[in-house]
């Protein structure tokens, strides 16, 4: 079992082409797919300001959004950018995923992005901790 | 006075043409191209035109051969064509992915300082030998073309790439005054300069959300007046931040918080001894500072230092009681609007063959009037 914040997450940040490839082969389990929401839009970026801590929109930023429903189950998904198809296909695997339709193969799936983004993640890490500087002064 | 002027429509077509002959057609290959190689561009048309969208950014620099202003537009032109869908929840230091972090002010700070992606330190010379034909490659440290960065093996130290905001750490030695009390946020009630129109003071949230979009060239005017000395103040800058912020959302049915995805922000803070300068900083209302500095912070979408630190310090000097003309909050807000300035300055290239021509007749008035009244 996955969190549900855990593999939005994962799905939003996965690449597009893997995630869609993955939701198309999803769709013959899922009948009556009930399309509610398929739109791009705009999501406001409020930030802290660190030295008075107040709130403020650092900007905003373009997402595609959707909203289906299977058999009941409701599905949901939102990621950067204005690709549709992408925000369908996990908001498919979402609703599959609560539905307890395929579980085990999104599961695997998920995992398996997982650990690519944890490895980019690690290569990044390595890559700014040699930057660590140690300022001398005379 | 306006007045409608018509006519041209070929001219404008064939003009519109020739532009393209001139300057090049563009595809999806080439917007692709500079999305993923001019990233800090990217960065600036999204911070000004306060839309993070980079394929998008990079279609509009394709669109309009590289006009900046123009690129910028055309981003702000498309946002409002967009719904607003949500609110996030608030970017913060524990959900954002950092990659550098320095600080002029203290050497050794909490988590320590990592230089991160930067040329800050590189040799200023151009790689002419990648016009002959050799590729580009990561400078090694003698500053020459070399070996691309070792990716693998461990670090020195580990390293934490969400630490915690510095002026935290000041709060603890008394540096900088308690944050007060707030209620809990709502994303959705912070003032919102796209909604409301700006009243001077104004809130806080008016003055940073307008630097965070604000035209990088225009904030760095002002904030290099102050620095030349047409300030009141000397800032340190206490720390810039670049990093990868989640964009947190709720789930409409579970209401589970997920990320979206990831975009890029960067944050400068500045700091200067409380007091100093030609006037007492005015939350102090003349009396005894209630801690060591005063801060300065701007941030924005985008990774664009010079505009953070620029900012960060114009902060500082709206707060101050006498600053200069040029560092006060109206004109600072009202003249670093990278779309409202520029476009005002190139509508005068439009007809005003009218109100010019009154003008001049007015003036012709006068002479002539002049002229009667001479004695012959």
């Amino acid at each position: 079992m996955i969190e549900q914040s855990s593999y939005l997450s994962i799905l939003a940040r996965a690449p597009a082409v893997d995630v869609k490839s993955f939701a198309e082969a999803l769709i013959p389990m899922l009948d009556d797919i009930e399309v509610l929401q398929n739109r791009t839009g705009l999501v406001m970026l409020p930030m802290r300001d660190t030295v008075r801590g107040e709130l403020f929109y650092a900007g905003e930023a373009l997402l595609a959004e959707a909203h289906v429903r299977i058999r009941g189950a409701e599905g949901y998904a939102a990621c950067l950018g204005r690709d549709l198809q992408q925000a369908l296909a996990i908001a498919l695997i979402d609703a599959a995923y609560t539905a307890s339709t395929a579980r085990s193969d999104i599961e695997a799936f998920v995992a398996a992005q997982a650990a690519a983004q944890a490895e980019a993640d690690a290569a990044l890490c390595l890559a700014v901790a040699r930057t660590r500087v140690q300022m001398e002064t005379f | 006075m306006y007045v409608a002027a018509k006519g041209g429509e070929r001219a404008i077509q064939q003009a519109e043409q020739l532009f393209r002959e001139l300057n090049g057609t563009f595809d999806a290959t080439f917007v692709r191209l500079i999305e993923r190689h001019m990233p800090y561009l990217i960065d600036r048309v999204m911070g000004e035109g306060s839309l993070y969208a980079p394929e998008l950014a990079a279609l509009a620099l394709a669109q309009t051969g590289g006009d900046l202003y123009e690129a910028v537009l055309l981003l702000r032109a498309y946002r409002s064509t967009q719904p607003r869908l949500a609110y996030a929840e608030p970017l913060d230091e524990a959900h954002t992915f950092t990659v550098r972090r320095i600080s002029a002010a203290f050497k050794d700070i909490p988590g320590g300082q990592y230089l991160g992606p930067t040329l800050d330190y590189s040799h200023r010379l151009l790689h002419l030998d990648v016009l002959d034909g050799r590729d580009s490659a990561p400078a090694s440290p003698d500053g020459a073309t070399g070996d691309p960065i070792d990716k693998t093996g461990a670090a020195d130290l580990p390293f934490d790439p969400h630490p915690p905001a510095l002026t935290d750490w000041h709060r603890r030695y008394g540096l900088l005054a308690p944050l007060p009390d707030l209620p809990p946020h709502d994303p959705a009630s912070v003032p919102d300069v796209t909604r409301d129109p700006i009243h001077f003071p104004a809130p806080r949230a008016h003055r940073l959300q307008s630097l965070a979009r604000a035209d990088t060239g225009g904030v760095l005017a002002l904030g290099y007046a102050s620095m030349r000395g047409y300030g009141m103040i000397h800032p340190t800058v206490n720390e810039v931040r670049l990093g990868y912020a989640d964009v947190r959302l709720r789930h409409p049915v579970s209401g589970a918080l997920f990320s979206a995805g990831r975009v890029r922000v960067c944050q400068g803070e500045v700091v200067t001894p409380a007091g100093s300068g030609s006037d007492a900083h005015p939350s102090t209302n003349g009396a005894a500072p209630p801690a060591a500095l005063n801060p300065g912070f701007t941030a924005t979408i985008g990774w664009n230092e010079v505009k953070v630190i620029a900012g960060a310090m114009l902060d500082l000097e709206m707060e101050a009681a006498n600053a200069h003309p040029a560092h006060r909050e109206e004109f600072v807000l009202y003249h670093t609007e990278a779309v409202e300035a520029s476009g005002f300055c190139i509508h005068f290239k439009l007809p005003h063959y009218v109100t010019f021509n009154s003008s001049l007749d007015a003036i012709r008035r006068a002479y002539a009037a002049v002229q009667q009244a001479e004695p012959q």
